[in-house]
């Protein structure tokens, strides 16, 4: 069964379409990274699963309850790390896990949890002294409050030290070693490139690019890339034999050079192929090809698209 | 159903506020102050004053408690829903399973019972006085009547900002339409009441009204919690509650005082469902 299922969902806010005709399909037990540059359509895509945002059209189910009418069953099974929340500054931390519990019905220890995100030394200490991190903190072990089944996570990393943030990827993989589903957005890919199995990559509301980290990193080619400089104008070289040689991916002209991802045995023939379509080698280097180029090749392009997040 | 939740985590949070706490001090000291120039006044010539008649002098009933309890009760209740919203707590409240309902009715509950300890700590310095003093007569039954429905005219207060922060999308909206709450309910009402007496004296009522001068005016007086307040609590301190000619009027007055604890609450609550956060 799927942990998240969105068909055809559409928010518009005023004359302003956030979301636009968005299919999403999360499999139980997976850990899926919701990636997008920031006004994307992500916090909205997250907020409609919460219900704290109605679709303005579309259909979504969560943990197969509709979202909407269902919501309150949703979130008892459901722990949330929202973007842009604030705590109540006069209550103290054990408090607030307190209430979680409260609110889930269960029984437990708030430090114990607390002690799992690194702020249990501040627990009896008011939440309005508390800095930008130990809030987001203070927010995951109220997420983790009740072992829940899904895990929604937005933006999980602001306001955390690196070391705060790599904390925080361990916790995701012990949850999701757990069978805990988690889905989690961020901006930034290298957050989310070493523990999830699978991405989407939001552009103006809708999905451009949806795949699982081991295809992302086929489709980056092997993760080389040759740069060839050449005395002319790479512009005017003839690269379709290029192209067809085996192991070549892709091959362009950039800046007056020419940039082929291929297979690094490929290296040789290309040379001779980029020769052969009628320019003069000056000189030839690799670079390693990362997912962030490829992730920023799908969310920087030339037409951003003004979206209210 | 959660709401209990709610209004536990609300009081906790409310009874902290330096708003709240400032003004029940303030509130106590007026209280205390009034109790002792009351006594000061009618208490001279070593007979014994009643509680009862100390709570009745103006300074207590008319000056302090209608135009306080309204205005402390909607400061802690104006920002209880939207100070959430645009603060962003509200989404950490939200993300547990908690519904809209629970959260609305969650906040009237906390805050209300935060204000009924605020009154009940108000009355207390004063109940001890009476109690231990030998130049005064403690009514406990007028005494613990009056401070409940001083609760209650609370609660309906704090119910009214309740409702309004949920209904509006920004604290200064929300702020804007306390303060004509508290200007109609307060003032104007009452100046509405009097001048309709004056007209009816001077000018002569007109034939055309489906009702009279005192139908009206005992309208007014019913639909406004102060008024409703004040037509309940005139017996209270008086021949007693529910004695008099005019028991069916003072039920309809705590009626109305209930109501306003329920039905501005499902008003704003029917604006909030349709809201984004």
């Amino acid at each position: 069964m799927d942990a998240i299922a969105l068909r055809g969902v559409t928010k518009q806010f005023g004359d302003v379409t956030a979301v636009d005709g968005l299919d999403l399909a999360v499999p139980e037990g997976e850990v899926f990274g919701f990636l997008g540059p920031n006004g994307a359509g992500k916090s909205t895509t997250i907020n409609m699963l919460l219900d704290f945002v109605r679709p303005t059209s579309g259909e979504i189910q969560v943990l197969g309850r509709d979202a909407q009418r269902e919501s309150v069953a949703v979130r008892q099974r459901t722990g949330v790390l929202p973007e842009g929340f604030d705590c109540y500054s006069r209550l103290t931390g054990r408090t607030h896990v307190e209430f979680a519990m409260e609110s889930k019905g269960v029984d437990g220890d708030p430090v114990e949890l607390l002690e799992r995100t690194g702020i249990a030394d501040a627990a009896d200490r008011k939440a309005g002294g508390y800095s930008k991190g130990m809030r987001q903190r203070l927010a995951l072990a109220m997420a983790l409050v009740g072992r829940p089944q899904l895990l929604i996570l937005d933006e999980p990393s602001s306001g955390l030290d690196p070391s705060g943030a790599k904390e925080m990827r361990e916790i995701v993989r012990a949850e999701a070693e757990r069978g805990t589903t988690v889905f989690f957005s961020s901006h930034v890919l290298g957050q989310v490139e070493a523990v999830c199995d699978r991405v989407g990559i939001l552009r103006g509301g809708s999905i451009v690019a949806e795949d699982s980290m081991d295809g992302l990193r086929d489709a980056v080619g092997g993760g080389e890339r040759l740069v060839v400089d050449v005395t002319d104008d790479a512009a005017t070289v003839d690269l379709s034999a290029v192209r067809a040689l085996s192991g070549v991916t892709s091959a362009e002209a950039v800046d007056g050079e020419v940039v082929v991802s291929c297979d690094a045995d490929a290296k040789t023939a290309v040379v001779g192929a980029v020769e052969d379509g009628g320019a003069t080698v000056e000189n030839f280097r690799t670079e390693e090809a990362s997912l962030e180029d490829l992730f920023l090749a799908y969310t920087e392009g030339d037409e951003p698209r003004e979206v209210r997040q | 159903m959660t709401w209990t939740v709610v209004a536990r985590k609300e009081f906790e949070d409310t009874i902290r506020s330096r708003w709240l706490i400032g003004l029940s001090v303030l509130f106590a000291l007026l209280v205390g102050a009034a109790v002792y120039v009351t006594s000061l006044i009618f208490g001279s010539g070593g007979s014994t004053l009643s509680s009862t008649e100390v709570l009745r002098a103006f300074p207590i009933k008319d000056g302090i408690v209608t135009t306080l309890i309204p205005l402390v009760a909607l400061v802690a209740a104006y920002n209880a829903v939207v100070g959430e919203r645009e603060s962003g707590s509200l989404k950490l409240l939200l993300a547990l399973p908690h519904s809209r309902a629970d959260v609305v009715a969650g906040k009237v509950a906390g805050r209300g019972a935060a204000l009924a300890v605020a009154v009940v700590a108000g009355f207390l310095l004063p109940a001890l006085v009476f109690v231990f003093s030998s130049t005064f007569a403690f009514e406990a039954v007028a005494y613990v009547q009056y401070v409940f429905l001083v609760a209650l005219l609370a609660a309906a207060f704090v119910a009214v900002g309740v409702g309004v922060s949920a209904a509006v999308s920004s604290d200064r909206l929300a702020i804007a339409a306390a303060v004509g709450v508290y200007l109609v309910f307060v003032a104007l009402l009452g100046a509405v009441q009097g001048s309709l007496g004056l007209f009816a004296t001077f000018v002569g009522w007109p034939e055309w009204m489906p009702l009279t001068v005192q139908q009206t005016t005992r309208v007014l007086r019913l639909v406004n919690p102060t008024g409703a307040f004040k037509i309940v609590t005139n017996r209270a301190l008086g021949t007693g509650l529910f004695t008099g000619p005019d028991v069916r009027l003072q039920i309809s007055g705590l009626v109305m005082l209930v109501a306003w604890v329920v039905i501005p609450p499902l008003a704003g609550l029917i604006r909030f469902e349709e809201m984004d956060l």
